[in-house]
């Protein structure tokens, strides 16, 4: 096959991309394999005529060039200006349903205090915030960052085809569709559009991958760091690496030989990393989430590339006891929340300015309290960001109140899509700017959160 | 409301549908909901249109996948693929061709298929013939495994060779051994039927699944997996599974997933196992009318006032003809209408709905109905499936698929065509497809062009091993199966209806990689309980006096043959060992059980 120069077609509708394969993932597979091949000789073009290696970067399509000198791994190429890729996107997937009304209160607000007595928060205990809300006590710790402007959040957030189900909910955000025939989730469609990178591009922590991140881009699973190992105990781990090396050189140019190499070079990364004596410059408090993020931060601090990560943290479904300021549940899980995140954003010092975190729950909840000094399943909610880039400090988003006559079947009204702060996240942050493609069949409101 | 509360407390996936969810799950689509819908009315709308089908998706526990292609998702991505196209000097074809019938067929592996040539290739009288006349040909990409005829038609007949297997194969000849997998109810299989008696609902019906299981629980479905899984390690009807495997990808449904909590175990005993030997007319047909596939493609929910495209769109796209059928969105929507009507009863059955159905004349490519009655819409469908069943581009779409699941990634066209003849020129029977597979030169020159995936390779480490069932083979395969969600190919478990992707170029993943070595060291170790695993210094049987036969017997009892020069060098450099050097051991100083996850981490193990 020759090897097209310059401007080429590439296959718009299914039927095109069909014309190269029997099946469409060996067709985008012979597609992605020719686009590789195709972008190496017009980089040696360009270099030979004198171009430096960032401007071919620069150019459209960058595909087979790795930046950071490291493995390239991705098997998929995304079309179009590569975006920034110094900077990291956090996602912190809060499982349960975050009542948002505790978390971010409305002050001196009558309808939150009588559809809350007995659980609502007080307005005197609370921390942070602006002139029309303030944040849960628990989650003081982030206090410094929010009023340094690195912290800000976004209330009345849902997605509009969310029921009142974890599963179809979690389902559906993290897809960033209704549609049952979007299969990838959001964050694969956001590592196609951002281009290639190294093995340690994206992961999420934790044993499984969230729904937010199936799909073709290589993504790593990772149960923290160090456990990504070879698990060869006895003392005959090292004679073991070597002996795999060597097992992998003599095969020709068999695929399985580069992919061998590719292993043990990503096991060396993460060891380096593991080994590397990390010592935070912050306490981090106990905890699964806490060790997650510091895993991540380590990540980011080691400058691997990593892209997008996802973290999970659970236990947010308080139908009953969900406590007072001072203590119970919320203030519980506000604490694990917010002490990890501020030990993340402490850890990373200067470096938290390239870093977005966002929290995203499936829905928020009733805004009446239960019998059980609970909520129940609502719909709209917060969404929380801290890291560089905000204009921060400040409660964003329609607010549409909580009179009776603004709820949405009792529940706070989604006024806001969180698609809205996601693509705005996007574009601001990681300069993805088509966000049609991660979000089809969505049309994109300004929310301001991103300065 | 005491139920949901208890119930939501956890942040599992296996998270029940709360009550009113449920009921709307298996109510047949409500008048007013779908006019509320349509209206528009964003605030009722949020409550209302809830996934009636809650179908794709696993929340917390999708399984962990590396670099996976997905035609979905290239697809959903729209103009997502970038190219810097190759030049299609070959054809001449138009893109706006592509979308043309018939005769396009030749041109889609023209270019790749015909200029594949693998050395050899025709028809043979017989399997042993065909793999003679290949024995004396020269493959065009040679590679490091052994052509020995009967250690590849293990290595692509069955999920991995073991001893007693290259033994039996051998003694029975070629053609008959052939012959009997084709022929799976004559063979005895009892340590597998032993073994399926610690998953006792793969045997149920879905009345008795749904007695028997808490509602919405996916107890039945974890089993299913796991009885696939203890499947593949030990029943003797090895084809037979590699074609169940082969067709539950090809009509893929998920497993587990919320609407298959009481019907998924019936699909694959219904509509996979019942025909994955017979006929695919069959298998399309009992598809298009079970409960787990209506609910997971949508169309349980398809009604003639809010079609669901979804699985008309699938039935074409995926199940028959595919893009190459020429089909367009006109043909996608009239699909939809002639399946409207199917649907689900409230305790999981198939029900035709006729006041569902969709009336008026529908075309989809060549076929054309009056489709005037809405009581006799489901002869419609069942005509069209037969339509679909037999058209050519669906023969060609099949005949693909399943060389390159036997053949190689990229196979030759005339392989293609003539098992698609043959796919025609049987009614859509499928044992005769197999058998000329097996009389063509072009399968037995493919040895080692296929590469082992996940699942394929840690299955294949079992039966080498020979890990048995045990003490608590339940738990022992329990553990396996979500050993093998961690490296992402769990069985059944690919979440979009493509099913796994087949070709080597998807499964490239660093994670994947080191997974599947890690299983290695977990399966020679034997570090999950409740399966017998057997000694691994006791593996080499009659123990050489030196090292270097030592090796050579174990890579002959792991692997099947001798490793290249290098390889052995390297391995007993690993074991800072000479050929000469004595064995004092078995175990080699504890080496042994190192050395043996090296062998099945090499090439000789990774490909097939």
């Amino acid at each position: 096959m020759t090897v097209y120069r310059g401007s080429v077609p590439r296959p718009r509708t299914a039927a095109e991309l069909a014309r190269f394969g029997p099946t469409l993932p060996e067709a985008a597979i012979r597609v992605q394999a020719e686009a590789v091949a195709a972008d190496l000789a017009a980089q040696r073009d360009a270099w030979r005529k004198g171009f430096t290696r960032r401007r071919v970067l620069a150019g459209a399509g960058a595909v087979g060039v790795a930046s950071l000198a490291n493995q390239l791994t991705t098997t998929r190429v995304a079309f179009g200006a590569p975006a920034t890729t110094k900077r990291t996107l956090v996602v912190v997937f809060l499982r349960g349903g975050m009542d948002g009304l505790s978390v971010v209160v409305p002050r001196d607000d009558r309808n939150y205090l009588d559809a809350r007595r007995g659980i609502a928060v007080p307005t005197g205990a609370l921390v942070a915030g602006d002139a029309r809300f303030g944040l849960h006590p628990g989650l003081a710790p982030l206090t410094p960052f929010w009023e340094a402007g690195k912290m800000a959040a976004v209330h009345a957030v849902a997605s509009p085809d969310a029921s009142r189900s974890h599963f179809q909910a979690q389902d559906c955000l993290e897809r960033g569709a209704a549609a049952t025939s979007v299969h990838t989730g959001f964050l694969d469609r956001v590592l196609e559009e951002l281009g290639p990178g190294t093995t340690f591009r994206a992961i999420a922590e934790g044993s499984a991958l969230p729904r937010s991140l199936v799909g073709g881009q290589s993504k790593l699973v990772l149960q923290g760091i160090r456990d990504f190992d070879l698990q060869a105990g006895g003392g005959m781990r090292e004679k073991t690496l070597t002996a795999l090396k060597a097992l992998y050189t003599g095969v020709g140019d068999h695929p399985l030989g580069s992919q061998a190499a590719e292993t043990l070079k990503s096991i060396a990364t993460a060891r380096r990393i593991a080994q590397s004596g990390f010592q935070s410059s912050v306490q981090w408090p106990g905890g699964g989430f806490a060790d997650q993020l510091k895993d991540v931060a380590r990540l980011i601090k080691a400058k691997v590339g990593l892209r997008v990560a996802a973290v999970d943290i659970g236990g947010w479904d308080m139908h009953t006891n969900i406590g007072g300021p001072d203590g119970g549940d919320m203030r519980n899980r506000l604490n694990e929340l917010g002490g990890a995140l501020a030990a993340f954003a402490g850890e990373l010092g200067p470096a938290l300015d390239d870093v977005t975190v966002v929290t995203m729950s499936e829905f928020g909840r009733r805004v009446e309290a239960n019998g059980n000094s609970g909520t129940d399943h609502g719909h709209g909610g917060v969404m929380l960001l801290l890291g560089g880039g905000l204009d921060g400090g400040k409660v964003h988003g329609r607010w549409p109140g909580l009179a009776p006559g603004a709820l949405d079947q009792g529940d706070l009204a989604g006024a806001n899509d969180y698609r809205d702060v996601l693509s705005e996240l996007l574009d601001a942050r990681l300069g993805v700017k088509n966000w049609k493609k991660i979000f089809p069949d969505y049309e994109r409101r300004k929310i301001g959160v991103f300065a | 409301m005491a139920q949901r509360r208890a119930a939501s407390r956890h942040r599992a996936a296996q998270d029940p549908l709360g009550p009113r969810l449920a009921r709307l799950v298996h109510d047949p689509l409500s008048p007013r909901v779908g006019k509320l819908a349509r209206a528009g009315e964003p605030t009722l709308l949020k409550l209302v249109r809830n996934r009636r089908q809650v179908i794709i998706g696993l929340g917390a526990g999708v399984v962990a996948t590396g670099a996976v292609g997905s035609a979905a998702a290239v697809l959903g991505g729209g103009d997502g693929i970038s190219a810097a196209l190759g030049d299609a000097a070959t054809s001449t074809r138009t893109p706006r061709e592509a979308g043309a019938f018939a005769d396009r067929d030749a041109s889609y592996t023209q270019s790749l298929g015909d200029s594949i040539d693998l050395g050899a290739a025709g028809l043979a009288d017989t399997a042993s013939a065909a793999a003679a006349a290949a024995a004396k040909a020269i493959p065009t990409s040679p590679n490091l495994l052994s052509r020995d005829p009967i250690l590849h038609m293990l290595r692509r007949a069955t999920f991995g060779p073991t001893r007693a297997l290259v033994d039996a194969a051998t003694k029975a000849g070629i053609d008959e051994w052939l012959e009997q997998q084709l022929a799976p109810a004559t063979i005895d299989d009892p340590v597998a039927e032993k073994a399926l008696e610690a998953f006792p609902t793969v045997r149920m019906t879905t009345a008795q699944i749904r007695r028997t299981v808490k509602e919405f629980d996916w107890q039945a479905q974890y089993e299913l997996g796991q009885a696939t899984l203890a499947r593949q390690f030990w029943s003797n009807r090895q084809l037979f599974e590699v074609m169940v495997d082969f067709w539950s990808n090809h009509l893929n449904v998920t497993n587990p997933f919320d609407g298959g909590w009481d019907v998924r175990t019936s699909y694959d005993n219904d509509v996979i196992r019942k025909h994955a030997l017979g006929t695919f007319s069959d298998m399309l047909k009992a598809s298009a009318r079970h409960p787990a596939m209506l609910r997971y493609l949508d169309n349980a929910a398809s009604d003639r006032r809010s079609v669901n495209e979804n699985y008309g769109r699938e039935l074409l796209e995926l199940h028959t003809v595919g893009i190459d059928g020429g089909y367009t969105e006109k043909d996608v929507r009239n699909s939809a209408y002639i399946m409207t009507g199917r649907t689900v009863s409230n305790d999981g059955q198939f029900r035709y709905e006729a006041s569902r159905h969709w009336i008026d004349p529908v075309r989809v490519l060549g076929f054309k109905h009056p489709n005037p009655s809405r009581s006799k819409g489901l002869e419609v469908g069942e005509k069209y499936l037969s339509y679909l069943a037999t058209h050519p581009s669906t023969a060609k779409n099949i005949a693909r698929k399943l060389a390159v699941r036997f053949v190689c990634d990229t196979p030759p066209n005339g392989l293609v065509q003539r098992l698609a003849d043959t796919y025609l020129a049987h009614g859509t029977a499928i044992a005769p497809v197999l058998r000329v597979l097996f009389r063509s030169k072009e399968f037995w020159i493919a040895t080692g062009l296929k590469t082992r995936r996940p699942l394929e390779n840690f299955v294949a480490t079992a039966r080498a091993l020979g890990v048995a069932p045990g003490s608590d083979t339940r738990a022992g395969v329990e553990g396996l199966y979500w050993m093998t969600q961690r490296f992402g190919q769990a069985p059944l478990a690919w979440v979009p209806p493509n099913g796994y992707p087949d070709v080597a170029a998807a499964w490239r993943s660093a994670h994947a990689t080191l997974a599947i070595w890690n299983a290695h060291r977990a399966l020679v170790q034997g570090w999950e309980r409740g399966l017998s695993y057997p000694k691994v210094e006791g593996l080499v049987g009659r123990r050489p006096a030196t090292t270097g036969p030592y090796l050579d017997s174990l890579a002959s009892r792991l692997v099947f043959q001798k490793v290249a020069a290098p390889h052995r060098k390297a391995l007993l450099a690993f074991l800072s060992a000479k050929d000469g050097t004595a064995v004092r051991n078995g175990s080699l100083g504890g080496k042994v059980e190192h050395l043996a996850p090296l062998l099945l981490d090499s090439i000789y193990h990774a490909l097939r």
